[in-house]
Parts: C-alpha cells; structure tokens; sequence
C-alpha cells in the first residue's frame, strides 16, 4: 500500500465509523440479532466486517444505546438488539447532525 | 463445524474472563447462522480451504476479540502533547547535565580515549532510564484519571482562557523606576557587605566565627581568589545598573545583560575548580594534626569539589538555557519582521 493510499484508507474509516454508528442505530429501530443485522445493512449498501459490527453492538449497549435480550428462534439461542429509550432520543439528536453536516457539505460541494 | 469450534475457543482465549461465555455464546449464533446461509447458497458444505479462507478474512482471534474490549492507552490523547513535550524536554536536559558533567569529571582528571568512550557508551542507557520514568509517571497519572475522571479536569493544563493567554501571551513587565533604584542599593549594600567580610567575618557566619577559630581547619588562597572575582563582579554590576539609571534605559528587558553576568559568574567556579590538587581546605597546621584529621580533610575535599562541580554544571545549563531562549526569540521576532 503506497503512503498515498494509507492516508485515503485511513480517511475512509475515520469517515465511515461515525456512520456506521448511525446506520446501526437507525436499524435497530427494529429489533434483529446480530448477523440479521449485518445482513440487512449490506442490503442497503452498507458492508460491515462481523468482527467490528458486533463489538459495535457491545459498546453500543453498553453506552445505554441499546437493549438486548436472549431468545431461542430457529433453534438456536440468539441475542437480539433494539433501541432503547435513550438510544431513540441520542439517535434523532445524532441524525439532525448528520443532515446538517450533510446539507452543508452538498452546499460547499 | 471443527474449525469454527477451533477459531472460537482461540477468541475465547483473549477475551475478559467475566464475558468470555456470552461473547463467545453470541458470536457463535451469528457464525452459525451465516455459515447456514452461505451453504444454502453453495448448496453443499464449505470445503477446508474456503473455511480457512473465511476465518481469515474474520481476522486473527487475538484481533477479533480485542475488538471486545475498552480501548486501552498507557498514555491516551488528553496527556500525550503534554507528555511528548515533558519526554523531549527532560531527555534534552539529561543529555545536557550528562555531557557537561562527564566532560568536567574527564578534563579533571586523566582524560583517555577510553574514559570518552564509557561515557558515550553510557548515554542511551540515560536517556531510556529518563523516557521510562516519565512514561510511568504519565502512565500512572492516566491510569488515575482514567478511574477518577474529576482529577482530569483538575489536571487539564488550559483550564480557562485565562490561563491560555498567559500561556500563550506572557506578559513581559517593564521595571519601573523604583525597583531600579532598589536593585542599586540592594547592590551596593550587597557590596558593602562583601567587602566587610574578611576584616569581619562574624557578618558571614555569624556565632560560627568562634568555631572557625578554634577549628583545625583553614580555607585554602584559592578562595580569596574567588572572593576578589565575586567583588569585580559586583562592582560591574553596580556600574551596569548607575549606567542604566544614569542614560534612563532602566525600563528594558536585562535579559542580554543577565547573560553575560551568569557567563561571568562561572569563572570564579572554574577558579576554584582548578586549585591545585583539588584543595579547597586544608590544615592550619599539618604536622600536628594531620594523622587525627587527616580523612576527614580528604573527606571535605573530595564532596566539597564534587558538590561545586555539580553547581558548575546547573549554572551552565541556566546559562545555555538562556542563551538558547534568547537566540529563539530573536529568531522569531525576525522571521515575523520578514
């Protein structure tokens, strides 16, 4: 990797980790486990490795942003997330960020 | 699945012990569950080496469970500058105080290639014993903050703006008229004093004067050497200040003045550095008491000399200090005039 593309790489995934803090935080206003999840973000454009989006989750939960709950479905026990109350109030103050910073960025681009 | 059962216990490995079951319990569902779906999509079970080949792309389990744990600083971001400037600063001046005094130790006393070479050879072994103690001091210090965050505020080195524009803008006082005047006369009674002291000693030392009598002991010529250097000195200085009170030019920053005073006040120290023999005190009278007192006179010698080598090295790094300080402020007012 040249240093050129070390520094865009770096960049991408200081850009890209805020995001995917929102991206998940938006789709767990439904509830899913963990590879549903990973699933449904790669379905909307957004791939995510499993070995960042489910420490993400962790942290997440761990910070009050989200609830999880052990339940057997297929059987096979799996842990499911969903927002939690403070999470939906820190989710819509993080969005209205999000579009500020987006519209500003379009309007200087 | 072998190698998934293999991959999740080598993660389960490097996880905290109080979540390794859960963690491991959650991550294997989600394994599984993808593994299902990507043979549902081959239509037939992963072989061997697509296994591995997905593993891999997982990353190493070290990694993988890293990624479960709080991020971890020896020194985070809120102490890093302040401990990269504290590091540069104090391996600068440990450097600075090893050569100066390795160099006074070898031009004292036989100086060889080899004595040279010990001491260069012993440097890095000084700068890493200075970067390891500032590096536990800061790593303590995060440590604490890290468990007590209040003490972080506490310790934050710009706390309010008024501390930044100190830091930032030092304000640079002007003297004023009256504390030139008392400079003056605290120089000239300073003078007064000096020049007192050998007629009456009793104004140096007070009720010692008695001791100094009945002791076996006498200060060598060397100091009277010294002695006249500190009034030629003083009495420079003295002028200095009548000449400065005399053109009005009082107001001004003394720092080149202050320099090359401290320049002039390390040659008294040399002086005494070169009696002969490293004789700074010696026997009133030798014959009588040189088998009673004898080592104890080597011995006042010998932590007399080292403890003004010691003051010779600090009042040269004081003064190359300041040089340094000045020639950097310089520097900077000219590149800003450009």
């Amino acid at each position: 990797m040249t240093l050129a593309e070390n520094v865009f790489e770096n960049l991408r995934m200081e850009l890209r980790r805020g995001c995917l803090t929102l991206a998940v935080l938006a789709q767990l206003r439904q509830e899913h486990y963990g590879y549903t999840l990973r699933k449904a973000l790669a379905e909307r454009g957004l791939a995510i490795d499993e070995s960042t989006l489910y420490p993400l989750l962790r942290r997440l939960e761990t910070q009050g942003l989200l609830a999880s709950e052990w339940r057997e479905e297929d059987k096979r026990n799996k842990r499911f997330y969903r927002l939690s109350s403070d999470g939906e109030r820190i989710f819509a103050q993080l969005l209205q960020e999000w579009q500020a910073i987006n519209t500003a960025i379009h309007s200087i681009l | 699945m072998e190698l998934l059962d293999r991959y999740l216990h080598a993660v389960k490995k490097h996880l905290p012990w109080e979540k390794q079951d859960d963690i491991i319990a959650e991550l294997r569902a989600n394994l599984e569950s993808q593994l299902e779906d990507r043979e549902a999509e081959l239509g037939r079970p992963l072989t061997q080496a697509e296994a591995e080949a997905w593993f891999k792309e997982m990353g190493p389990p070290i990694q993988v469970a890293g990624r479960y744990k709080a991020q971890q600083y020896l020194i985070g971001p809120a102490f890093f500058p302040m401990y990269w400037f504290v590091l540069r600063l104090a391996s600068l001046w440990a450097l600075a105080i090893y050569s100066i005094a390795n160099a006074i130790k070898i031009a004292v006393e036989i100086p060889t290639l080899s004595a040279v070479a010990d001491a260069l050879w012993h440097i890095p072994e000084v700068l890493l014993t200075v970067a390891a103690s500032i590096t536990l001091v800061f790593a303590i210090l995060e440590f604490a903050t890290v468990r007590n965050p209040s003490l972080r505020q506490k310790l934050a080195p710009l706390d309010s703006l008024q501390n930044l524009d100190q830091g930032i803008m030092p304000q640079k006082k002007r003297r004023s008229l009256t504390i030139a005047i008392a400079e003056l006369v605290a120089h000239f009674v300073a003078l007064v004093w000096l020049l007192l002291i050998p007629e009456y000693p009793f104004v140096l030392l007070g009720p010692g004067v008695a001791y100094l009598k009945t002791s076996p002991f006498v200060l060598t010529p060397v100091w009277m050497t010294f002695y006249w250097w500190i009034i030629a000195l003083n009495v420079l200085q003295l002028g200095w200040r009548s000449w400065e009170l005399w053109r009005e030019r009082w107001q001004g920053r003394q720092t080149i003045q202050q320099i090359v005073f401290k320049a002039l006040g390390l040659i008294p120290m040399v002086v005494v550095l070169n009696a002969p023999g490293h004789l700074l005190v010696t026997l009133k009278d030798p014959m009588a008491d040189q088998a009673q007192y004898g080592r104890v006179l080597e011995s006042i010698n010998h932590w007399a000399y080292r403890g003004l080598l010691v003051v010779l090295a600090i009042a040269t790094l004081q003064l190359l200090w300041d040089t340094g300080q000045l020639g950097l402020e310089t520097y900077r007012k000219r590149a800003a005039a450009r």
